[in-house]
């Protein structure tokens, strides 16, 4: 997987706890946006690097018969959504 | 028989050194200051200590680095020449942490960054960001207080942990420390060096052994073979005008000035000879004291009625603002390596001009001295608008308070705690100096900086 970090339009739902949990995102590729809903939150880690919080999300979503796996993430402290790893 | 034997002895005696002697003298004073302080138990207690001094390697820029890995760039600034300092357009900023590929163009902290760039081309320069700077060291002292509930943060890279008594739930000091070290690497993405000793300084001096991500002890056994081989400008407090006087008198290493007649330190040196002669010895009784959140900067600037355009007039409103950034320093009980001064002339714009000090500065005098010194390096000679100083790089003024340093600091000091404590009781205007008195400016100058004025500060260094 490669690291791109780009910044994405996500619709998530939070559980009671506050836990965000990522349903569809939406991202600028080459002029047009493609909107992917996310099949399965395989993994759910958290990461303190710098003192900064961030949740990551191990994803897969079926696009044309593959599993595509990918990495979301999730700053605690700006509310922003990022492609993290694909 | 016995003749022969006091023969011995006598001879003996006059080998022992006498200095030897005197230092026993004043280990035993200690010990008597000890149970004068904290009892007899306080005295067990203050000499079974164990300290650690945690101190971030390269503070600023490997904040910065694990920062900018997190957020998706794939060059880490600490494998490749880069420092943080000053603005990329602010050519008067200065180096304040620079990287380990940026050590072999011999850069160092406090030179300008203009002259870093010339050693260097390629130099990264990235300007220092203090909202980070704070989040990352708080992350790390919440660390950090698991481990003990005893912990001061020196400065905003440095913390004291008390470790006595904690082996119990963490294991021995070395272990523990190993354990605090990797964590803090795993979990924050920065490295550390952590210092052990019996007291605030030897864990000190111990951080600063072989860096990074380094455990180092230094206990009072150790003084002799860790500490005492070391160049005598290694040791804390030690600045480059002392370093140069002790080497004239062939005084090269810690240990030769360990071995100094104490007495003859302080006659020559006065009570700052005597401060260096104890930590070249490793003592020192400072406590740990939890504090609170360390303060970035401080700092003063006045907008003047009428252009100034003349240097004697812009040094008197320095004096001015010396006034009120010195009060308000000593009043926080720190004390600063950089000051920072900024000018912005009768077009509004601004220049700024830092310097990084020997030792820490806090009386009302040194810090007008400097900030002369720099207005005059910098100013070019146009009608001036705005006057500041800025205080920055703090540190706890703990050790500074029982030293007195090599300039005038010592009546510095009693002076301005004189002047502080009249202006608290008799109101701020009660004491002037006299070249105010029959000037049209304000002796005392500069409003607060707050926090939301931070920011431009934060542009200045
Ligand atoms: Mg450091």
């Amino acid at each position: 997987m490669k690291v791109l970090m780009k910044p994405i339009e996500v619709i998530a739902w939070f559980t009671k706890e506050g836990i965000p949990n990522p349903i569809k995102y939406r991202v600028r590729e080459e002029e047009k946006d493609n909107i992917i809903k996310i099949g399965r939150v395989v993994t759910r880690t958290e990461e303190k690097l710098a003192g900064n919080r961030m949740l990551i999300y191990r994803c897969q979503t079926i696009l044309h018969d593959h599993i595509k796996v990918y990495e979301l993430k999730y700053e605690v402290n700006t509310c922003r959504w990022f492609l993290f790893k694909i | 028989m016995i003749a022969k034997k006091q023969g011995i002895n006598s001879t003996s005696h006059a080998v022992y050194p006498l200095r030897v002697v005197r230092l026993n003298f004043f280990i035993l004073y200690y010990e008597h200051m000890f149970i004068y302080t904290y009892g007899k138990e306080g005295v067990n207690y203050m000499h079974n200590r164990i300290i650690f001094h945690i101190d971030v390697n390269s503070a600023y820029l490997s904040w910065e680095a694990v920062y900018r890995l997190q957020q998706g760039q794939t060059v880490d600034l600490r494998e490749i020449p880069s420092v943080i300092g000053g603005n990329e357009e602010n050519r008067h900023g200065i180096v304040l942490t620079k990287s380990i590929p940026a050590k072999k163009y011999s850069i160092k902290t406090g030179e300008t960054l203009f002259s870093a760039r010339n050693k260097c081309p390629e130099l990264v320069v990235v300007p220092p960001r203090y909202t980070l700077y704070m989040q990352c060291s708080s992350a790390m002292v919440e660390i950090l207080k698991e481990y003990s509930p005893t912990i001061q943060r020196y400065s905003i890279d440095e913390v004291f942990l008390d470790y006595t008594n904690m082996e119990c739930h963490f294991g021995e000091a070395v272990e523990a420390a190993h354990k605090i070290k990797d964590r803090i690497r795993k979990e924050l993405g920065f490295t550390v060096n952590i210092g052990i000793g019996n007291n605030k300084l030897l864990a000190k001096m111990a951080s600063e052994f072989e860096k990074p991500n380094k455990v180092h002890t230094l206990y009072r056994e150790e003084i002799a073979k860790k500490m005492w081989g070391l160049p005598v400008e290694e040791l804390f407090f030690v600045g480059s005008s002392t370093a140069k006087k002790l080497k004239s008198k062939g005084i090269m290493t810690i240990g030769e000035l360990a071995n100094t007649d104490p007495s003859y330190l302080q006659q020559w040196l006065k009570s700052h000879g005597l401060l260096i002669w104890q930590y070249a010895n490793g003592l020192d009784d400072s406590v740990i004291k939890n504090n609170g959140v360390p303060m970035k900067g401080l700092g003063n600037s006045n907008t003047i009625a009428f252009d100034v355009t003349d240097s004697i007039t812009a040094h008197q409103i320095l004096l001015a603002l010396s006034e009120t950034v010195g009060t308000r320093i000593r009043n926080a009980n720190k004390c600063a390596y950089v000051l920072s001064i900024s000018i912005k002339n009768d077009h509004l714009i601004s220049y700024s001009h830092q310097r990084k000090l020997d030792v820490p500065i806090a009386s009302t005098n040194s810090i007008y001295e400097n900030a002369k010194r720099l207005f005059n390096e910098v100013w070019k000679g146009e009608p001036i608008r705005h006057l500041g100083i800025y205080l920055s790089s703090l540190c706890l003024n703990d050790f500074y308070q029982i030293s007195l340093f090599e300039t005038k600091e010592k009546e510095h000091k009693k002076l301005d705690e004189a002047i502080d404590k009249i202006r608290v009781k008799y109101g701020c205007h009660a004491v002037i100096r006299s070249s105010f008195v029959n000037s049209d400016l304000s002796p005392l100058m500069g409003g607060v900086l707050t926090e939301e004025e931070y920011p431009m500060m934060s542009s200045l260094l």
